[in-house]
């Protein structure tokens, strides 16, 4: 009786029955960020909570393609001006009725009735200071030294710092002021402020698109300092967006509320209405619900975020319907996709797969300043790295290890950006062992064997992922080789060690990837510019590969707009690459996301950051689903209750039989 | 009484002492602070800012000795690590985590909540379960029923714990929707929900050692001549049973639960990991595999502590059950 009792009290539903009809979606995290800080936040985690807690000057048309940047907490798109001394300048108005999320921090500097303020043109300069600002670490500092002064402001601060102790002593932002601020970031009144930068940057106007440049308030950073049981700063975002961090435990859970004070809930800006253009074929598809379109944003009243360690108990909550949507996890894939196509029990559940290419590269790198692969081995290390390209599988290894999930690459520049060709073959991405046993003799390796000393070749594959799924993917490419004669070791450290390696030079053969900041070209091929090699400035380049023509092309491309004159530079470069083989371009990821039949607007954010107010829910037909998916199933504690009956009475009967 | 108590309080403090030298060795003289640093800091950092999180962690001090100060001064001896790590720990002062700033007694404190949650009940349901039936089978002894529990509690004990996690989510929460598959939510009208599988399991995986160890207790008992006494006075079975076999049983069951008490705050690692419940359990695993060593010697340490409470209180709980016992 008492289990019946508990049994018919008991669910699965993980979420309070209150909130069964209300507008919230549920998603999950894995770990928590290590850091909100807009200026720091560089993991998709994090911009999970930063691209919906703060709003950004600029932000990308949410169903154009190619992307298209549209205005956000301005009044438009800036345009370049050429400024009296020459300089280029960007020049941003805000609109009006901008004010951060209320909060304890301007209480402690405005008075008790004070919770809030209006954004000001200032509080864009202060973020742009903090990314300024060596001490803060932002990983996107150098990205913006075209700002006039704005390296030169950094080296100030940190030499004031070193001088006087008391100054270091100082609140940020009074530093700052002391400082002297950014000559290159001009504040005109409280709503305009301007960029001017030293040399032409086409790609500036990006980085205004992510939250790094959001509107910081000085007294956020000031009054979360991490001392007298306040929080720090990196935990406690305080932004304009249209939700804020209700609560934020990192342990299990975050909750992202509808702001009521946004910005977009009193103006017609564009980011604030969904829009009604873009791709045609989207509402067809149904990733986006025609009847959204030109309803005021957002849509949610929480984004709720519970923490999910293992991904098959993620992937089974989805399934009953916890999750609003979920990627799907490798044990399941086969019977979730079948023949790349959402299998017939899944479709009848009503789930909608989408599949999106991401911009994103995946590939093996040569260090070019190693002696035998690099470019010291002239036309002979070239032709062992042609070879050795030649051996590796793309599209099997994405058979083998991503459930095909992936695009073979056959150049830097993934799917959707400029300079992308899909018909383009890359002679050297077509595996054929034949011609590259050949180009191996030419290179004097012939069977793996050095024709100069007679000694076999030896190479070592480095790398800090000590994972056995990683070493497995890994001996793939190493079995590749030794096809061909060529006896790679692989080299396992822990990563601090092979970060130590890279910062030494001390590698040979390497895996790495890259996710694209901002969609241009550029993003990517900047990453084998001889100026950003890893070895002398600590750059992204991690082939360190240098190339005098490859970097003239570049900067002649760099910015350029999207014309068929830079389309020709780019082919050029990828020219280069294609014979040069600083990497063996291995593929781009592509996205399978799964969405139950409530969840609208589903779109995938590509290269934008996941931005909830345009993503909407139908909590009815949740509940409804949810309730027929989980209703417990009781008759085995029945079934067990009887069985144990069956089994003591004649027991007991026969026991006190005897004893009688 | 109150003079083995002070000593075995000093034997005890000279226990923590010894401990916190061999955490010292171990977690000090086994990583570079640089490699915490980067763990802590990520991959695209300025070797300043390495050097930087060194001082803010304290981890630039010399290991035992600071030559910078005169053989004289104090501060020779005290201006160092050894000396900083005894200071925090015997204060209580955890300092913050390796791995992301946040202050660890911040952290203690917001996990025993949810570890006792789930503790308690496993604890106190495992008690009872494993009493009764040893209590149950002892009185059945060399019945069907005797063996047939025997070799149920076998069979339990020879599963590993992983299994009943994996198998109980799958059973319980995705096949029969019972319960949530993992999770936590401390909203009272959804706790019980997140907590029933991991204590069920919990009581599964630890019943068949009990009952076993309680049956032996009481099977000796129970062929003494007191009960024989009882039985010919007329006493009832469940009289017999319960007033007199399992209270003259009590010391070594003593033994077993109030060494177990203190751990109810520490939680149970696995359980939590696995169900997703923010205990101190799953601080301690997070802690070893997020390399935040700071975090892990303050677990380790009040492991260590608690465990020389239990032990006392174990001492103590012999006078309470059994007169006859003085601690001298």
């Amino acid at each position: 009786m008492l289990a019946a009792t508990i049994i018919a009290a008991c669910s699965n539903n993980p979420y309070p029955d209150a909130d069964q009809d209300a507008k919230v979606l549920y998603t999950s995290f894995r770990e928590a960020p290590r850091t909100l800080d807009p200026a720091v936040a560089y993991t998709s985690t994090a911009h999970h909570i930063t691209a919906n807690v703060f709003d950004t000057a600029l932000e990308y048309h949410f169903r154009k393609r190619p992307y298209e940047l549209i205005p956000g907490l301005v009044e438009s798109v800036p345009s370049p001006e050429v400024r009296e001394d020459g300089r280029i300048a960007y020049r941003f108005t805000l609109r009006e009725g901008i004010r951060f999320h209320a909060d304890a921090c301007f209480v402690r500097y405005h008075g008790q009735d004070q919770r809030t303020r209006a954004v000001q043109a200032s509080d864009f300069a202060f973020a742009l200071m903090r990314l300024a600002d060596p001490a803060v670490n932002s990983p996107i500092r150098s990205s913006l030294f075209a700002v006039n002064d704005f390296k030169s402001f950094g080296d100030r601060l940190v030499s004031m710092r070193m001088q006087d102790k008391s100054f270091a002593g100082l609140p940020v932002h009074e530093q700052y002021e002391m400082a002297g601020g950014i000559d290159g970031v001009l504040v005109h009144g409280t709503g305009t402020f301007e960029i001017a930068l030293d040399q032409p940057d086409a790609q500036i106007l990006y980085w205004f698109a992510l939250p790094f440049t959001t509107p910081t308030a000085w007294e956020a950073v000031a009054y979360y300092d991490g001392n007298e049981g306040r929080e720090r700063f990196a935990d406690h975002p305080v932004g304009t967006g249209p939700f804020r961090l209700a609560a934020y435990d990192k342990q299990y859970r975050f909750v992202l509320a509808a702001n009521e004070d946004w910005y977009g809930l009193k103006s017609a800006a564009p980011g604030s209405i969904f829009p009604s253009e873009g791709e045609a074929h989207d509402i067809a598809s149904g990733v986006i619900d025609a009847a959204s379109v030109g309803k005021p944003l957002p849509f949610l009243k929480r984004v709720e975020f519970r923490r999910e360690r293992e991904s098959i108990p993620r992937f089974n909550k989805f399934l009953q319907g916890y999750y609003d949507a979920g990627d799907i996890v490798k044990e399941s894939f086969d019977s979730v996709v079948q023949n790349d196509r959402l299998s017939p029990e899944m479709a009848d559940l009503g789930m909608k797969l989408e599949k999106a290419a991401e911009p994103t590269v995946y590939y093996i790198g040569f260090n070019m300043d190693d002696p035998v692969v690099g470019r010291a081995g002239g036309d002979r290390s070239r032709k062992l790295r042609q070879a050795m390209s030649l051996a590796i599988d793309a599209e099997r290894y994405l058979k083998l290890f991503t459930n095909g999930r992936g695009v073979p690459a056959q150049s830097v520049l993934p799917p959707g950006l400029f300079g992308h060709d899909a018909g383009y073959r890359n002679p050297y991405r077509q595996p054929d062992l034949e011609r590259a046993a050949a180009l191996l003799v030419e290179a004097g390796y012939a069977n793996g064997i050095d024709a100069e000393s007679g000694a076999p070749l030896k190479l070592t594959f480095d790398t800090g992922n000590t994972t056995s799924q990683a070493k497995l993917q890994y001996q793939f490419h190493i079995n590749a080789w030794r096809k061909l004669g060529l006896d790679v070791q692989l080299a396992v450290t822990n990563y601090n060690q092979f970060q130590a390696k890279v910062r030494r030079g001390a590698y040979q053969i390497f895996t790495w990837g890259w996710i694209a900041d901002y969609p241009d070209p550029e993003n990517f091929l900047f990453l084998l510019e001889s100026s950003k090699a890893r070895s002398e400035s600590e750059g992204p380049n991690t082939a360190n590969f240098k190339n005098a023509a490859y970097d003239r092309l570049f900067r002649d491309m760099e910015d350029m707009p999207n014309t068929e004159e830079r389309r020709r530079l780019i082919v050029q470069m990828l020219e280069i690459l294609e014979r040069e083989r600083p990497w063996i371009e291995l593929y781009f990821r592509e996205n399978y996301s799964l969405s139950h039949a409530w969840l609208r607007n589903t779109k995938p954010f590509g290269l934008t950051y996941p931005t909830y107010k345009y993503v909407d829910i139908d909590p009815v037909k949740r509940a409804d689903l949810r309730r027929g998916w989980n209703a417990p199933v009781t008759w085995p504690l029945y079934a067990l209750a009887l069985l144990v009956i069956v089994l003591v009475a004649p027991g007991f009967a026969t026991f006190y039989r005897e004893r009688q | 009484m109150v003079a083995y108590l002070v000593r075995r309080l000093a034997y005890g403090f000279l226990t923590v002492l010894g401990v916190l030298l061999l955490l010292f060795v171990l977690f000090f003289t086994v990583t570079e602070p640089e490699d915490i640093a980067r763990k802590a800091l990520g991959e695209r950092v300025p070797p300043e800012a390495i050097a930087q999180w060194i001082v803010n962690h304290g981890y630039d001090k010399p290991a035992v000795l600071n030559t910078e100060h005169a053989v004289t001064d104090v501060k020779r001896y005290s201006d160092t690590l050894l000396f900083e790590h005894y200071r925090r720990m015997l204060t209580f002062d955890f300092g913050r985590s390796d791995a992301d700033d946040a202050p660890i007694s911040g952290r203690l404190l917001a996990g025993i909540g949810p570890s006792l949650g789930l503790t308690v009940p496993l604890f106190t349901l495992g008690l009872l379960v494993g009493l009764a039936l040893a209590l149950f089978v002892a009185f059945f002894r060399e019945t069907y029923i005797d063996r047939s529990v025997l070799v149920l509690c076998m069979l339990a004990m020879s599963v590993a714990a992983l299994l009943y996690i994996i198998g109980g989510q799958y059973l319980v929460g995705l096949l029969l929707k019972w319960f949530p598959i993992s999770g936590y939510d401390p909203d009272p009208s959804v706790v019980a929900r997140f907590l029933a599988l991991p204590v069920l399991i919990g009581v599964l995986t630890g019943f068949g050692g009990d009952v076993r160890f309680y049956r032996t207790i009481f099977l000796e008992e129970t062929g003494r001549d007191y009960v024989r006494t009882a039985r010919a006075k007329g006493a009832g079975d469940m009289r017999v049973m319960v007033r007199h076999v399992l209270r003259n049983a009590l010391i070594p069951v003593l033994t077993n639960i109030v060494m177990a008490i203190p751990f109810l705050f520490t939680g149970v690692l696995l359980l939590e990991s696995f169900f997703g419940i923010p205990g101190l359990g799953a601080v301690t695993v997070e802690a070893i595999q997020g390399n935040d060593f700071s975090t892990l010697r303050t677990m380790v340490y009040i492991g260590a502590l608690l465990f020389i409470t239990g032990q006392i209180l174990t001492d103590v709980s012999y006078t309470l059950a059994d007169p006859r016992i003085r601690l001298k």
